[in-house]
Protein backbone atom coordinates (compact mmCIF):
# COMPACT_ATOMS: atom_id res chain seq x y z
CA UNK A 1 0.00 0.00 0.00
CA UNK A 2 1.01 3.63 -0.78
CA UNK A 3 0.65 6.18 2.49
CA UNK A 4 0.73 9.25 0.88
CA UNK A 5 2.44 12.02 2.35
CA UNK A 6 -0.81 13.80 3.43
CA UNK A 7 -2.01 10.95 5.56
CA UNK A 8 -2.89 12.45 8.65
CA UNK A 9 -3.17 8.68 10.33
CA UNK A 10 -6.53 9.49 11.38
CA UNK A 11 -7.33 5.61 11.71
CA UNK A 12 -10.25 5.45 9.50
CA UNK A 13 -8.60 2.96 7.23
CA UNK A 14 -7.64 0.64 9.79
CA UNK A 15 -12.06 1.03 11.53
CA UNK A 16 -13.00 -0.54 8.10
CA UNK A 17 -10.62 -3.09 7.31
CA UNK A 18 -12.18 -6.57 7.65
CA UNK A 19 -9.12 -8.53 8.41
CA UNK A 20 -7.61 -6.02 10.61
CA UNK A 21 -4.31 -5.16 8.64
CA UNK A 22 -3.95 -1.70 9.56
CA UNK A 23 -2.03 -0.38 12.85
CA UNK A 24 -2.08 2.87 13.24
CA UNK A 25 0.53 4.74 15.20
CA UNK A 26 1.29 8.73 16.04
CA UNK A 27 2.60 9.28 12.99
CA UNK A 28 2.50 5.97 10.63
CA UNK A 29 0.75 3.43 9.37
CA UNK A 30 1.68 -0.41 9.57
CA UNK A 31 -0.01 -2.23 6.55
CA UNK A 32 0.10 -6.34 7.11
CA UNK A 33 0.75 -6.29 3.12
CA UNK A 34 0.34 -10.88 2.86
CA UNK A 35 -3.18 -10.72 4.75
CA UNK A 36 -4.61 -8.22 2.30
CA UNK A 37 -7.47 -9.54 0.05
CA UNK A 38 -7.25 -5.87 -1.90
CA UNK A 39 -11.11 -5.03 -1.33
CA UNK A 40 -9.80 -1.61 -1.30
CA UNK A 41 -12.39 -0.41 1.36
CA UNK A 42 -9.40 1.46 3.10
CA UNK A 43 -8.80 3.41 -0.18
CA UNK A 44 -12.46 4.49 -0.71
CA UNK A 45 -13.13 5.53 3.10
CA UNK A 46 -9.94 7.64 3.34
CA UNK A 47 -11.39 11.14 3.92
CA UNK A 48 -7.69 12.68 1.80
CA UNK A 49 -7.37 10.33 -0.40
CA UNK A 50 -4.03 9.33 1.09
CA UNK A 51 -3.84 5.57 0.61
CA UNK A 52 -3.04 4.05 -3.32
CA UNK A 53 -2.35 0.61 -4.14
CA UNK A 54 0.97 -0.51 -5.73
CA UNK A 55 -0.10 -1.86 -9.31
CA UNK B 1 11.03 -8.13 29.53
CA UNK B 2 9.59 -5.60 32.40
CA UNK B 3 5.64 -6.77 32.98
CA UNK B 4 3.81 -4.12 35.24
CA UNK B 5 0.56 -5.60 36.58
CA UNK B 6 -2.48 -3.82 37.21
CA UNK B 7 -6.20 -4.50 38.16
CA UNK B 8 -7.46 -2.04 34.75
CA UNK B 9 -5.79 -1.29 31.85
CA UNK B 10 -7.94 1.27 29.71
CA UNK B 11 -6.37 2.11 26.47
CA UNK B 12 -7.32 4.80 24.48
CA UNK B 13 -7.50 8.17 26.47
CA UNK B 14 -10.16 10.19 25.05
CA UNK B 15 -12.76 11.40 26.56
CA UNK B 16 -14.59 7.46 26.90
CA UNK B 17 -11.11 6.02 28.08
CA UNK B 18 -10.74 9.10 30.85
CA UNK B 19 -14.20 8.46 32.40
CA UNK B 20 -13.49 4.50 32.62
CA UNK B 21 -10.05 5.26 34.13
CA UNK B 22 -11.40 7.66 36.54
CA UNK B 23 -14.88 6.02 37.66
CA UNK B 24 -12.46 2.69 37.98
CA UNK B 25 -10.43 3.92 40.11
CA UNK B 26 -13.14 5.74 42.41
CA UNK B 27 -14.45 2.19 42.44
CA UNK B 28 -11.21 1.22 44.10
CA UNK B 29 -9.73 -0.55 41.38
CA UNK B 30 -5.76 -0.17 40.49
CA UNK B 31 -6.04 1.46 36.58
CA UNK B 32 -3.40 2.09 34.06
CA UNK B 33 -4.68 4.68 30.85
CA UNK B 34 -2.30 4.67 27.99
CA UNK B 35 -2.51 6.27 24.81
CA UNK B 36 -0.24 6.27 21.68
CA UNK B 37 -0.50 9.78 21.19
CA UNK B 38 2.58 12.25 22.51
CA UNK B 39 -0.69 14.94 23.80
CA UNK B 40 -4.24 13.65 24.98
CA UNK B 41 -6.73 15.26 23.13
CA UNK B 42 -4.89 16.20 19.77
CA UNK B 43 -5.37 15.89 17.17
CA UNK B 44 -9.23 16.78 17.59
CA UNK B 45 -11.41 15.03 15.33
CA UNK B 46 -14.62 16.06 16.22
CA UNK B 47 -16.79 19.34 15.85
CA UNK B 48 -16.34 19.90 19.71
CA UNK B 49 -20.46 20.28 20.49
CA UNK B 50 -22.11 18.90 23.34
CA UNK B 51 -24.88 19.43 25.13
CA UNK B 52 -25.56 21.39 28.26
CA UNK B 53 -28.20 18.30 29.72
CA UNK B 54 -25.54 15.87 29.28
CA UNK B 55 -22.40 17.57 31.16
CA UNK B 56 -25.57 18.15 33.94
CA UNK B 57 -26.46 14.55 33.78
CA UNK B 58 -22.96 13.05 34.18
CA UNK B 59 -22.44 15.99 36.97
CA UNK B 60 -19.67 17.75 35.04
CA UNK B 61 -19.79 21.30 36.01
CA UNK B 62 -18.53 23.55 32.73
CA UNK B 63 -15.32 25.37 33.17
CA UNK B 64 -13.74 28.26 31.52
CA UNK B 65 -10.66 26.41 30.42
CA UNK B 66 -12.61 24.12 28.21
CA UNK B 67 -15.84 26.05 27.27
CA UNK B 68 -14.91 28.17 24.14
CA UNK B 69 -19.18 29.16 22.87
CA UNK B 70 -22.25 29.29 24.70
CA UNK B 71 -24.86 28.95 22.37
CA UNK B 72 -28.21 30.19 22.07
CA UNK B 73 -29.76 28.55 19.26
CA UNK B 74 -30.11 26.28 16.14
CA UNK B 75 -30.42 27.37 12.02
CA UNK B 76 -30.94 24.50 10.45
CA UNK B 77 -30.04 24.97 6.24
CA UNK B 78 -31.92 23.58 2.90
CA UNK B 79 -30.49 22.63 0.34
CA UNK B 80 -31.77 25.43 -1.72
CA UNK B 81 -30.58 27.86 1.36
CA UNK B 82 -34.23 28.13 3.22
CA UNK B 83 -33.53 28.40 6.93
CA UNK B 84 -34.81 27.63 10.03
CA UNK B 85 -34.22 29.45 12.80
CA UNK B 86 -34.33 28.39 16.53
CA UNK B 87 -33.27 30.98 19.10
CA UNK B 88 -33.25 30.57 23.32
CA UNK B 89 -35.49 33.81 23.51
CA UNK B 90 -38.16 31.86 21.45
CA UNK B 91 -37.69 28.45 22.59
CA UNK B 92 -36.30 25.81 25.50
CA UNK B 93 -32.77 24.96 24.05
CA UNK B 94 -32.31 21.40 26.25
CA UNK B 95 -30.10 20.23 24.27
CA UNK B 96 -27.79 22.86 21.99
CA UNK B 97 -25.21 23.93 24.30
CA UNK B 98 -21.29 24.50 24.63
CA UNK B 99 -18.80 24.44 21.97
CA UNK B 100 -15.20 22.51 23.30
CA UNK B 101 -11.59 22.98 23.30
CA UNK B 102 -11.26 19.47 22.99
CA UNK B 103 -7.18 19.76 23.55
CA UNK B 104 -7.91 21.00 26.63
CA UNK B 105 -10.96 18.91 27.67
CA UNK B 106 -9.52 15.87 26.97
CA UNK B 107 -6.50 16.26 29.33
CA UNK B 108 -8.84 17.67 32.09
CA UNK B 109 -10.72 14.43 31.72
CA UNK B 110 -7.67 12.89 31.80
CA UNK B 111 -6.43 14.53 35.00
CA UNK B 112 -9.78 13.78 36.44
CA UNK B 113 -8.90 10.16 36.27
CA UNK B 114 -5.29 10.93 37.69
CA UNK B 115 -6.39 12.33 40.44
CA UNK B 116 -8.86 9.58 40.88
CA UNK B 117 -6.12 7.13 41.17
CA UNK B 118 -5.26 5.76 38.37
CA UNK B 119 -2.03 5.56 36.55
CA UNK B 120 -1.50 7.77 32.88
CA UNK B 121 1.21 6.37 30.27
CA UNK B 122 1.32 8.41 27.12
CA UNK B 123 2.75 7.88 24.06
CA UNK B 124 2.58 4.26 24.35
CA UNK B 125 1.15 1.59 21.93
CA UNK B 126 -0.45 -1.60 22.37
CA UNK B 127 0.64 -3.94 20.23
CA UNK B 128 -1.22 -6.89 20.89
CA UNK B 129 -2.29 -8.56 23.56
CA UNK B 130 -3.15 -12.32 24.67
CA UNK B 131 -5.50 -14.07 27.24
CA UNK B 132 -4.33 -15.78 30.29
CA UNK B 133 -6.18 -17.56 33.11
CA UNK B 134 -6.40 -14.91 35.05
CA UNK B 135 -6.77 -11.58 32.47
CA UNK B 136 -5.06 -10.49 29.78
CA UNK B 137 -1.25 -9.98 28.46
CA UNK B 138 -0.72 -6.67 26.58
CA UNK B 139 2.24 -6.27 24.80
CA UNK B 140 3.26 -2.43 24.86
CA UNK B 141 5.91 -0.22 23.64
CA UNK B 142 6.96 3.48 24.64
CA UNK B 143 9.92 5.45 23.67
CA UNK B 144 11.45 2.38 22.09
CA UNK B 145 11.15 0.66 25.27
CA UNK B 146 9.07 -2.84 24.38
CA UNK B 147 7.41 -4.53 27.85
CA UNK B 148 4.02 -6.03 28.97
CA UNK B 149 0.74 -5.23 30.95
CA UNK B 150 -0.89 -8.18 32.72
CA UNK B 151 -4.75 -6.82 33.23
CA UNK B 152 -7.26 -8.32 34.65
CA UNK B 153 -9.58 -6.08 32.87
CA UNK B 154 -8.65 -4.61 29.27
CA UNK B 155 -10.52 -1.90 27.92
CA UNK B 156 -10.93 -0.76 24.66
CA UNK B 157 -11.28 2.92 24.68
CA UNK B 158 -9.40 3.06 20.89
CA UNK B 159 -11.54 4.47 18.77
CA UNK B 160 -13.50 3.83 16.16
CA UNK B 161 -10.01 2.25 14.38
CA UNK B 162 -10.34 -0.09 17.55
CA UNK B 163 -7.99 -2.85 17.55
CA UNK B 164 -8.34 -4.53 21.14
CA UNK B 165 -11.75 -5.17 20.26
CA UNK B 166 -10.84 -7.64 17.75
CA UNK B 167 -7.94 -9.27 19.58
CA UNK B 168 -10.68 -10.00 22.40
CA UNK B 169 -12.79 -11.94 19.49
CA UNK B 170 -15.48 -9.40 19.39
CA UNK B 171 -16.64 -7.74 15.98
CA UNK B 172 -15.59 -3.94 16.23
CA UNK B 173 -14.98 -3.68 12.15
CA UNK B 174 -16.96 -0.88 10.81
CA UNK B 175 -18.68 -1.42 7.42
CA UNK B 176 -18.06 1.11 5.17
CA UNK B 177 -21.73 2.58 4.92
CA UNK B 178 -21.76 2.25 8.41
CA UNK B 179 -18.88 4.95 8.60
CA UNK B 180 -18.61 8.06 8.50
CA UNK B 181 -15.85 10.53 6.80
CA UNK B 182 -15.65 13.53 8.83
CA UNK B 183 -13.42 16.52 8.05
CA UNK B 184 -13.04 19.83 9.62
CA UNK B 185 -11.38 23.07 9.27
CA UNK B 186 -11.22 25.32 12.19
CA UNK B 187 -11.59 28.70 10.57
CA UNK B 188 -11.04 32.39 11.15
CA UNK B 189 -13.12 35.70 9.32
CA UNK B 190 -16.13 34.29 9.17
CA UNK B 191 -19.07 36.00 8.62
CA UNK B 192 -22.25 34.43 10.06
CA UNK B 193 -25.06 35.85 10.89
CA UNK B 194 -25.34 34.79 14.42
CA UNK B 195 -21.86 33.40 16.16
CA UNK B 196 -23.85 31.96 19.12
CA UNK B 197 -25.74 29.65 16.62
CA UNK B 198 -24.69 26.59 15.55
CA UNK B 199 -25.46 25.86 12.10
CA UNK B 200 -26.34 22.41 10.01
CA UNK B 201 -26.35 22.27 6.31
CA UNK B 202 -28.47 19.35 4.66
CA UNK B 203 -28.43 16.89 1.18
CA UNK B 204 -26.50 16.81 -1.29
CA UNK B 205 -23.77 19.12 0.19
CA UNK B 206 -22.71 16.07 2.55
CA UNK B 207 -23.90 12.90 0.62
CA UNK B 208 -24.81 10.43 3.56
CA UNK B 209 -24.30 13.17 6.20
CA UNK B 210 -24.45 16.95 6.55
CA UNK B 211 -22.25 20.17 7.26
CA UNK B 212 -21.94 22.24 9.94
CA UNK B 213 -20.73 25.74 11.21
CA UNK B 214 -19.97 25.49 14.82
CA UNK B 215 -18.63 28.63 16.25
CA UNK B 216 -15.34 28.82 18.49
CA UNK B 217 -15.80 33.14 18.80
CA UNK B 218 -16.97 36.13 16.89
CA UNK B 219 -15.54 35.27 13.82
CA UNK B 220 -13.97 31.60 14.77
CA UNK B 221 -15.75 28.22 14.15
CA UNK B 222 -15.45 24.92 13.16
CA UNK B 223 -16.48 24.10 10.10
CA UNK B 224 -16.62 20.63 8.95
CA UNK B 225 -19.17 18.04 7.24
CA UNK B 226 -19.18 14.12 6.88
CA UNK B 227 -20.29 11.97 4.47
CA UNK B 228 -20.03 7.90 3.67
CA UNK B 229 -18.21 7.05 1.16
CA UNK B 230 -21.09 4.77 -0.61
CA UNK B 231 -22.93 7.70 -1.63
CA UNK B 232 -20.17 9.71 -3.70
CA UNK B 233 -17.15 9.38 -5.32
CA UNK B 234 -15.75 12.68 -4.26
CA UNK B 235 -13.58 12.41 -1.07
CA UNK B 236 -14.83 14.39 2.12
CA UNK B 237 -12.24 16.81 1.81
CA UNK B 238 -13.54 17.85 -1.83
CA UNK B 239 -16.94 18.16 -0.70
CA UNK B 240 -15.13 20.55 2.45
CA UNK B 241 -13.34 22.41 0.42
CA UNK B 242 -16.40 23.03 -2.33
CA UNK B 243 -18.91 24.01 0.46
CA UNK B 244 -16.06 26.56 2.14
CA UNK B 245 -16.15 28.31 -1.37
CA UNK B 246 -19.96 28.08 -1.99
CA UNK B 247 -21.45 28.83 1.69
CA UNK B 248 -21.64 33.09 2.63
CA UNK B 249 -20.21 32.78 6.34
CA UNK B 250 -16.97 30.42 4.86
CA UNK B 251 -15.81 31.98 1.92
CA UNK B 252 -14.13 34.73 3.05
CA UNK B 253 -12.66 32.73 5.75
CA UNK B 254 -9.25 30.78 6.71
CA UNK B 255 -8.65 27.70 7.82
CA UNK B 256 -5.85 27.36 10.21
CA UNK B 257 -6.58 23.85 11.42
CA UNK B 258 -7.60 20.65 9.73
CA UNK B 259 -9.15 17.81 11.08
CA UNK B 260 -10.48 14.26 9.87
CA UNK B 261 -11.44 11.34 11.61
CA UNK B 262 -14.23 8.46 11.08
CA UNK B 263 -17.67 8.50 12.66
CA UNK B 264 -18.61 5.22 13.22
CA UNK B 265 -22.70 5.91 12.81
CA UNK B 266 -24.52 1.76 12.76
CA UNK B 267 -25.27 2.30 15.94
CA UNK B 268 -24.44 0.54 19.33
CA UNK B 269 -22.23 -2.67 18.90
CA UNK B 270 -24.24 -5.92 20.13
CA UNK B 271 -21.43 -7.44 22.09
CA UNK B 272 -19.25 -5.00 24.44
CA UNK B 273 -18.17 -7.59 26.67
CA UNK B 274 -16.37 -10.79 27.03
CA UNK B 275 -13.95 -12.60 29.70
CA UNK B 276 -11.82 -9.94 31.27
CA UNK B 277 -12.69 -7.12 28.32
CA UNK B 278 -14.56 -4.46 27.60
CA UNK B 279 -15.28 -2.10 24.82
CA UNK B 280 -16.38 1.63 25.32
CA UNK B 281 -16.94 5.12 23.30
CA UNK B 282 -16.33 4.73 19.42
CA UNK B 283 -14.59 1.60 19.44
CA UNK B 284 -18.25 0.45 21.11
CA UNK B 285 -20.05 2.22 18.91
CA UNK B 286 -21.44 4.82 21.26
CA UNK B 287 -22.01 7.56 18.73
CA UNK B 288 -25.40 9.05 17.31
CA UNK B 289 -26.26 7.74 14.48
CA UNK B 290 -28.22 10.96 13.74
CA UNK B 291 -26.08 13.49 14.50
CA UNK B 292 -22.54 11.71 14.70
CA UNK B 293 -22.29 13.07 18.29
CA UNK B 294 -20.46 11.04 20.66
CA UNK B 295 -18.74 12.91 23.59
CA UNK B 296 -21.37 12.59 25.88
CA UNK B 297 -22.38 8.84 25.63
CA UNK B 298 -18.61 8.47 25.40
CA UNK B 299 -18.75 9.99 29.24
CA UNK B 300 -21.26 7.93 30.27
CA UNK B 301 -20.45 4.84 28.83
CA UNK B 302 -17.11 5.21 30.62
CA UNK B 303 -18.92 5.49 33.46
CA UNK B 304 -20.90 2.44 33.76
CA UNK B 305 -18.55 0.82 32.29
CA UNK B 306 -15.87 2.03 34.95
CA UNK B 307 -18.33 1.35 37.95
CA UNK B 308 -18.58 -1.88 36.53
CA UNK B 309 -15.05 -2.84 36.27
CA UNK B 310 -14.42 -1.44 39.69
CA UNK B 311 -17.20 -3.59 40.96
CA UNK B 312 -15.97 -6.63 39.23
CA UNK B 313 -12.38 -6.31 41.07
CA UNK B 314 -14.15 -5.98 44.22
CA UNK B 315 -16.15 -9.22 43.74
CA UNK B 316 -12.84 -10.97 41.83
CA UNK B 317 -14.63 -11.84 39.09
CA UNK B 318 -14.11 -10.67 35.73
CA UNK B 319 -16.28 -13.02 33.75
CA UNK B 320 -18.40 -12.20 30.63
CA UNK B 321 -21.72 -12.51 32.59
CA UNK B 322 -20.10 -10.31 35.62
CA UNK B 323 -18.68 -7.21 33.09
CA UNK B 324 -22.12 -7.49 30.92
CA UNK B 325 -23.52 -5.51 33.47
CA UNK B 326 -22.21 -2.65 31.33
CA UNK B 327 -23.19 -4.18 28.39
CA UNK B 328 -27.20 -3.96 29.80
CA UNK B 329 -26.64 -0.44 31.14
CA UNK B 330 -25.83 0.69 28.46
CA UNK B 331 -28.01 -0.60 26.13
CA UNK B 332 -31.13 0.85 28.46
CA UNK B 333 -29.05 4.25 28.84
CA UNK B 334 -27.82 4.74 24.88
CA UNK B 335 -28.48 1.81 22.62
CA UNK B 336 -32.55 1.91 22.56
CA UNK B 337 -32.36 5.39 21.73
CA UNK B 338 -29.42 4.80 19.11
CA UNK B 339 -32.28 2.33 17.38
CA UNK B 340 -34.81 5.02 16.64
CA UNK B 341 -32.24 7.43 15.67
CA UNK B 342 -30.68 5.04 13.03
CA UNK B 343 -34.06 4.36 11.48
CA UNK B 344 -34.94 8.40 11.48
CA UNK B 345 -31.15 8.64 9.99
CA UNK B 346 -31.99 5.80 7.10
CA UNK B 347 -35.23 7.88 6.59
CA UNK B 348 -33.65 11.39 5.95
CA UNK B 349 -31.20 9.69 3.84
CA UNK B 350 -33.86 8.71 1.50
CA UNK B 351 -35.04 12.16 0.97
CA UNK B 352 -34.22 14.12 -1.97
CA UNK B 353 -32.59 18.12 -1.84
CA UNK B 354 -36.03 19.18 -2.65
CA UNK B 355 -37.66 16.72 -0.38
CA UNK B 356 -35.72 18.85 2.55
CA UNK B 357 -36.55 21.98 1.21
CA UNK B 358 -40.39 21.20 1.36
CA UNK B 359 -39.61 20.32 5.01
CA UNK B 360 -37.75 23.43 5.21
CA UNK B 361 -40.34 25.35 4.24
CA UNK B 362 -42.59 23.77 6.38
CA UNK B 363 -40.81 24.16 9.24
CA UNK B 364 -40.42 27.93 8.94
CA UNK B 365 -44.55 28.24 9.30
CA UNK B 366 -44.11 26.44 12.72
CA UNK B 367 -44.26 27.59 16.15
CA UNK B 368 -41.81 25.68 18.29
CA UNK B 369 -41.82 25.21 22.13
CA UNK B 370 -38.54 22.98 22.08
CA UNK B 371 -35.52 22.06 20.63
CA UNK B 372 -33.80 18.63 20.83
CA UNK B 373 -33.12 15.76 18.49
CA UNK B 374 -36.15 14.02 19.31
CA UNK B 375 -38.86 17.21 19.21
CA UNK B 376 -37.13 17.78 15.91
CA UNK B 377 -38.30 14.37 14.55
CA UNK B 378 -41.93 14.61 16.36
CA UNK B 379 -41.84 17.86 13.97
CA UNK B 380 -40.70 15.90 10.86
CA UNK B 381 -43.34 13.70 11.34
CA UNK B 382 -45.87 16.55 11.78
CA UNK B 383 -45.23 18.24 8.65
CA UNK B 384 -44.12 15.67 6.48
CA UNK B 385 -46.88 12.54 5.76
CA UNK B 386 -43.68 10.15 4.48
CA UNK B 387 -42.00 10.59 7.62
CA UNK B 388 -45.82 9.74 9.51
CA UNK B 389 -45.69 6.25 7.50
CA UNK B 390 -41.65 5.64 8.30
CA UNK B 391 -40.87 6.63 11.67
CA UNK B 392 -44.59 7.37 13.15
CA UNK B 393 -44.74 4.91 15.67
CA UNK B 394 -41.32 4.79 16.73
CA UNK B 395 -41.96 8.58 18.52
Amino acid sequence: MIVKEWCMYCGECAGVCPRSLIEVRETSLNFNEEGCKDCRICIQVCPVKALAKEE
Amino acid sequence: MKLIETDVLVIGAGPAGSSTAKHAALNGAEVILMDKKSEIGAPKRCAEGVSKEGLKKLGIEPNSRWVTKELSGVRLVSPNGTDVWMKEDQVKLPEAGYILERKVFDKFMAMEAARAGATIMIKTLAKGMRKENSGYIVSCESMGEDFEIKAKIVVGADGPESRVGRWGGLKTTVKPKNMESGIQFEMCGLEMEDPDVIEFYFGSVAPGGYAWIFPKGEDIANVGLGIVSTYTDKSAYEHLVEFVKNCPATKNAQPVELNIGGDPVGGMLKTLVADHLMIVGDAAGHVNPLTGGGIITALEAGMYAGEVAGAAVKDEDFSEKKLKEYQEKCKTEIGDSFEKYLKTKDYMLSLSDSDLDSIALAFQNTEFENISTKELIKLLIKVSPKALLKLGKLF
